[in-house]
């Protein structure tokens, strides 16, 4: 069983239809990077898993859970489906530590000290142990984004969205970012992440899914996709972002 | 008989500010109750339940505060319910302040952007949850300068009371005019008073403005 399974997802708001039948299935321990053009639906798709987003038609799984089943207990499932967003959304009346520990203490009942062990050791991974009693103001949006990632660590998912997170970012501060997210995909961590870094998807991903409205219009092994598109659209959007 | 306004005028002004005082600060707490619960209501997910709170906003603000003062304190007694000044006068207050401050609140609530409902409940943390450890930390700071504005409303709006019995700070104004005959005195002395309780509330706030501005 794929850990993630779209089928036929719709998604619309009022009349404008933004996701037109969208089916994907993600393995354990696959990348997948998400790109297109700005409203094609990659960030929509993205926040479907999650359940931030109600659809109205097709079904939306993680680890066989239906997510848009009105039965189903969307915290218990958002435990194990961390996102990061591409304007951080740090707590910014919190420390760094308080937002890391947040989640673990009120969610799962982790006590104060060893919540504190948690946050020392996600803080470790992204690089940031020094920053722990900081404030997300003082930090710059490298560094928020990645507490943001470290928070999301602390919650131990099975997979990790990241919805552009770079594109925030003054440009010499996306490399450490991409940076941490190296390192996760070495670790086998499961990722979707809707990028623009199309030489970083080729790097990293497993495979591309290529989104152009609303739908999957072309999806592969990321070397091939990009490297020999099939579709004149996939084309233009590549030549369009490279040059 | 018409006597002189004196100095032990003054101090029965002064002792009248008591009732002003208690009456603010039943109201306030009344208010601070009620307006809660409305600014929960305003921000629930739960649509009929916005509109329950919008609907108690908009019947509140459009109706005068002595008309509420009226309707309990003479109106239920003509159905048969004695009620004291002090319920009356509680109830309406919470009433009316209740609406003033959930729209308060509710506005402050707002404020905060919808992105940080948004990473608490992708963390986990359920509705509740999010507003007490997220949002409502964070809309506190907001609130405090309008808050206090209006309670400096809420301290002038007590003289209303005057209405069903109280002798608070206004009403005692009027009753040393009636003796006195000497309503320029006095009545500068009634507004002296008030502003030496409403100046100060409006500096702290002027002062919290500042100070939250640049603090976490």
């Amino acid at each position: 069983m794929s850990l993630v399974e779209l089928r036929d997802v719709v998604k619309r708001y009022g009349q404008n239809t933004v996701l037109n039948g969208v089916s994907l299935s993600v393995e354990k321990g696959e990348i997948i990077a998400i790109i297109g053009r700005s409203g094609s639906g990659k960030s929509t798709m993205l926040r479907c898993i999650n359940g931030l987003e109600p659809i109205q038609g097709g079904t939306v799984a993680f680890d066989g859970t239906i997510v848009n089943d009105r039965a189903t207990d969307l915290r218990k499932l958002r435990q194990h489906v961390g996102i990061v967003f591409q304007s951080f959304n740090l707590f910014p009346h919190l420390s760094v530590e308080k937002n890391i520990t947040l989640a673990p203490k009120v969610v799962k009942g982790v006590p104060q000290a060893e919540a504190r062990r948690l946050a020392e050791s996600v803080l470790q991974k992204v690089g940031l142990a020094e920053k722990i009693d900081a404030y997300p103001d003082q930090l710059s949006g490298g560094q928020q984004q990645r507490v943001a990632i470290a928070r999301s660590l602390a919650m131990q998912p099975q997979l990790m969205l990241f919805d552009e997170i770079t594109s925030a970012l003054d440009p010499e501060l996306v490399g450490e970012v991409l940076k941490v997210l190296e390192e996760m995909a070495r670790d086998g961590m499961t990722m979707m992440l809707v990028t623009h870094e199309i030489g970083f998807a080729r790097r990293v991903a497993d495979r591309v899914v290529f989104m152009h409205e609303g739908r999957i219009w072309e999806h592969g092994a990321a070397a091939e996709t990009l490297g020999k598109p099939r579709t004149p659209e996939l084309e233009t959007f590549l030549n369009a972002v490279l040059h | 008989m018409i006597r002189e306004f004196t100095f032990t005028d003054v101090l029965y002004l002064i002792a009248a500010m008591r009732w002003t005082l208690a009456l603010t600060a039943i109201a306030f707490l009344g208010g601070g109750i009620v307006g809660l619960t409305v600014a929960l209501l305003r921000v629930s997910t739960f649509a009929p339940l916005r509109w329950l709170g919008a609907l108690y906003v908009h019947a509140v603000q459009g109706t005068p505060l002595l008309a509420w003062l009226f309707v309990f304190f003479f109106g239920l007694s003509i159905v048969g319910i004695e009620v004291s000044p002090w319920i009356a006068a509680a109830a309406a207050y919470s009433i009316y302040a209740g609406a003033f401050l959930g729209e308060i609140w509710r506005g402050c609530l707002q404020a905060i952007p919808r992105t940080q409902w948004e990473a608490g409940a992708s963390l986990g943390l359920g509705f509740a949850a999010q507003l007490r450890y997220i949002i409502v930390p964070q809309a506190t700071r907001l609130a405090i300068p309008p808050t206090v504005g209006f309670l400096v409303q809420l301290i002038k709006n007590t003289s209303l009371a005057a209405v069903i019995g109280f002798i608070e700070l206004t009403r005692e104004g009027q009753l040393t005019t009636a003796t006195t005959f000497r309503p320029f005195s006095v009545y500068i002395t009634v507004a002296v008073l008030y502003f030496l309780l409403c100046f100060p509330l409006t500096q702290w706030s002027r002062r919290l403005e500042r100070s939250l501005h640049v603090a976490r």
